[in-house]
C-alpha cells in the first residue's frame, strides 16, 4: 500500500507520466526502466509522456481493495498513450454503461486514496474522454 | 546429477479451515507426506508460500515447519514466486537434488486466505503485480484479467456463454475429488448467473478464497532405489519469467513465460505435447485456463472454448484437463497450488487418483503461473516403465 514516503518519491510520475527516455535510441517507456527494452542501453533519463491517448479495453471494477471501496465501481482502462506506451488507469467523468474502447482520452489529476481522515490525501493520474 | 523422485504427497482438503493456523496446515500436510514413508528423513525443507506476512503476520515459514516437525539443523526456508510460490518451492528442491546437495526434501505449499476480509485478500494478491502502477491507480489483480478476458473475446469474438466450460469442468472434476474445495457440479447458467466481480469476470470464472496445504517427498536416485520408491520421477522442471506487467507487453494475451518454460521442458525431456496423458493448469480464471492452453499449443488461437466444449479435455477425453478440479473446482490457496497440481500428477501417475483416475496414465505435466503469467513454473512427471 502507498506511504508517504513512496508517494513523494513518485510524485512526478503519479501527477505528470514522468517515465523514462532512452538517451541512445530514443525509445520511450512508462512505468519507467532501468534497461531499455529496445537496444539494451543503461543511459536513460527522465522524460514525460504524452498526456493523451485512446482506451484500448476497460472493466468495470466492482470488488477493489478495502481504499477504493469508495469509488465502487469504477471503470478501470488499459490506456494507450499517444506514444504507444500502455498504463492501468481510472477512467472517470463517464457512466460505466457509456464508456467505449477506442475512446480518445487524456490526463486528469484526481483524488485516488488517502490515510484516514487527518491523514494524507494520495492524488495521481486518472483519464477522462476528450471532449 | 541424479535423477529427482516424487514418493509420496500429503494433502489436506482444500476449504474453510477456522480452526487451523498456517503452521496447523503446513503440519498435517507434511506429516501426511512423511508418515506415508517413514524410513525417508528430510534432509531439507522448502515452503512455497505467497502473503503469510500480510495475511497471518508470519514470516519465516521454513524454519517454523522445521522447528515444528522437530528437523532440527536440516536447511529450512521458504520461497515465494506469488500464486507461482508452490512451483518456486518444488522447482527449488528439484535442484537441489539433481545437483546432489540432498537426498530427502520436504516441499511444502501453503495459504491461509480466510483469515483475511475480502478486501485485504484483493490487496494481498495484487501484490503479485507492480505496488506502483497496478496498486495505486486502484486496479486488482482481478482486473487484470478482466482486461486480457475483454481483449480475448472481442479479438476472436467469443461469447461470454463459451466461456463457461472451464468452471464447469473444474466442479465436475472436482465433485468426485477428496481433496477438492467444491463437491458440486455446476452448469453454464451457474456461471453465467454468478455476481460480476470485474467485467466480464463474474464470481464463477474466478478461483475461490480458501485455505489449504500440500505437502511432497522428494527423493534422490540412490534414496529412491534403497526405499524401493521410483514409481514417479520428475522429468523436467523449468521457469521463466515474463515482462512484469500485463500492460508493459507487445501482446497482452501471449503467455510468453509458459510458452517458454513449456519449450524448455520438452526440449530437454524429449517428449512431445501431444504424449501427455493429462495435464493440470493453473486456470486462476477462466481466461487463464484459456490462453495457457492457446500458449502451450494444446489449442490453436481462440479456440479454446470450442475445444472444451467438445469434451476434449474431460476425464474420459483426448487431453484430461484438471483432474482435480484445477484451481477452479480444487481450489487455490495461492502459495499452496504449484505443490497441489504436482502432489496430483503423482496420484494419476502411481495410480491413486480413484474416482479421478485417468485410466493408464503415463506422463503428465503441471503448469503454474505467479501472477499474469509473469513467472511461470513447467513441470514434466513419468510414470516408471
Amino acid at each position: 500500500m502507498v506511504n508517504p514516503i513512496s508517494y513523494w518519491r513518485l510524485k512526478d510520475r503519479y501527477f505528470n507520466l514522468v517515465g523514462s527516455k532512452c538517451k541512445k535510441c530514443g525509445a520511450e517507456w512508462f512505468p519507467p526502466v532501468k534497461v531499455c527494452r529496445k537496444c539494451g542501453s543503461q543511459e536513460l533519463g527522465d522524460h514525460e509522456m504524452p498526456h493523451t491517448g485512446k482506451l484500448l479495453t476497460h472493466t468495470v471494477l466492482r470488488e477493489p481493495a478495502d481504499e477504493f471501496k469508495r469509488y465502487a465501481p469504477y471503470i478501470l482502462g488499459l490506456v494507450e498513450l499517444d506514444n504507444g506506451q500502455r498504463l492501468l488507469a481510472q477512467i472517470v467523468d463517464v457512466d460505466i454503461t457509456s464508456v467505449q474502447n477506442g475512446t480518445p482520452v487524456r490526463l486528469t489529476l484526481r483524488k485516488l486514496t488517502e490515510d484516514g481522515k487527518k491523514g494524507t490525501i494520495y492524488y495521481g493520474y486518472k483519464f477522462t474522454p476528450l471532449p | 546429477m541424479s535423477k529427482v523422485f516424487v514418493a509420496s504427497a500429503g494433502l489436506v482438503q482444500v476449504g474453510e479451515h477456522w480452526s487451523k493456523s498456517i503452521l496447523d496446515l503446513m503440519a498435517e500436510a507434511s506429516l501426511l507426506a512423511m508418515n506415508a514413508l517413514p524410513d525417508a528423513k528430510p534432509d531439507r525443507v522448502i515452503v512455497g508460500n505467497m502473503f503469510s506476512g500480510v495475511g497471518a503476520s508470519q514470516e519465516h515459514l521454513g524454519a517454523l515447519l522445521a522447528s515444528q516437525l522437530n528437523l532440527i539443523g536440516v536447511p529450512a526456508y521458504k520461497v515465494e514466486a506469488a500464486c507461482g510460490s508452490g512451483g518456486a518451492a518444488v522447482h527449488n528442491a528439484f535442484l537441489s537434488i539433481k545437483a546432489e546437495e540432498s537426498d530427502v526434501v520436504l516441499v511444502c505449499g501453503v495459504e491461509k486466505m480466510k483469515d483475511m476480509e475480502v478486501g485485504r485478500v484483493t490487496a494481498a494478491l495484487t501484490m503479485a503485480d507492480s505496488a506502483e502502477y497496478t496498486q495505486f491507480p486502484g486496479g486488482t489483480f482481478i482486473s487484470l484479467n478482466a482486461l486480457t478476458h475483454a481483449l480475448y473475446l472481442k479479438k476472436y469474438g467469443i461469447s461470454r456463454e463459451e466461456m463457461a466450460g472451464f468452471p464447469v469442468l473444474g466442479h465436475r472434476n472436482a465433485a468426485l475429488s477428496k481433496h477438492a474445495m467444491f463437491k458440486k457440479a455446476i452448469t453454464a447458467e451457474d456461471v453465467l448467473r454468478s455476481p460480476l466481480i470485474s467485467d466480464p469476470i463474474r464470481l464463477m470464472d474466478s478461483s475461490p478464497v480458501c485455505d489449504g496445504a500440500a505437502a511432497l517427498l522428494l527423493l534422490s536416485e540412490k534414496k529412491a532405489k534403497e526405499l524401493h520408491a521410483e514409481a514417479v520421477e520428475i522429468l523436467a522442471s523449468e521457469v521463466a519469467a515474463n515482462l512484469f506487467s500485463v500492460y508493459e507487453r507487445p501482446d497482452p494475451l501471449d503467455y510468453l513465460a509458459t510458452r517458454t518454460a513449456a519449450t524448455r521442458a520438452l526440449e530437454r525431456t524429449g517428449l512431445k505435447l501431444d504424449q501427455m496423458d493429462f495435464m493440470e493448469t493453473h486456470d486462476a480464471f477462466s481466461i487463464t485456463a484459456a490462453l495457457t492452453l492457446e500458449s502451450l499449443g494444446v489449442c490453436k488461437p481462440g479456440k479454446a472454448p470450442h475445444d472444451v466444449s467438445t469434451g476434449r479435455f474431460d476425464l474420459t477425453g483426448e487431453l484430461p484437463l484438471n483432474t482435480f478440479g484445477g484451481l477452479k473446482g480444487r481450489g487455490h490457496p495461492v502459495g499452496a497450488t504449484g505443490v497441489y497440481q504436482v502432489a496430483e500428477a503423482y496420484l494419476q501417475l502411481s495410480e491413486k487418483a480413484e474416482k479421478n483416475q485417468v485410466k493408464g496414465a503415463k506422463i503428465g505435466l503441471t503448469h503454474n503461473m505467479g501472477g499474469l503469467d509473469t513467472t511461470t513454473f513447467i513441470h514434466i512427471l513419468r510414470r516408471a516403465a
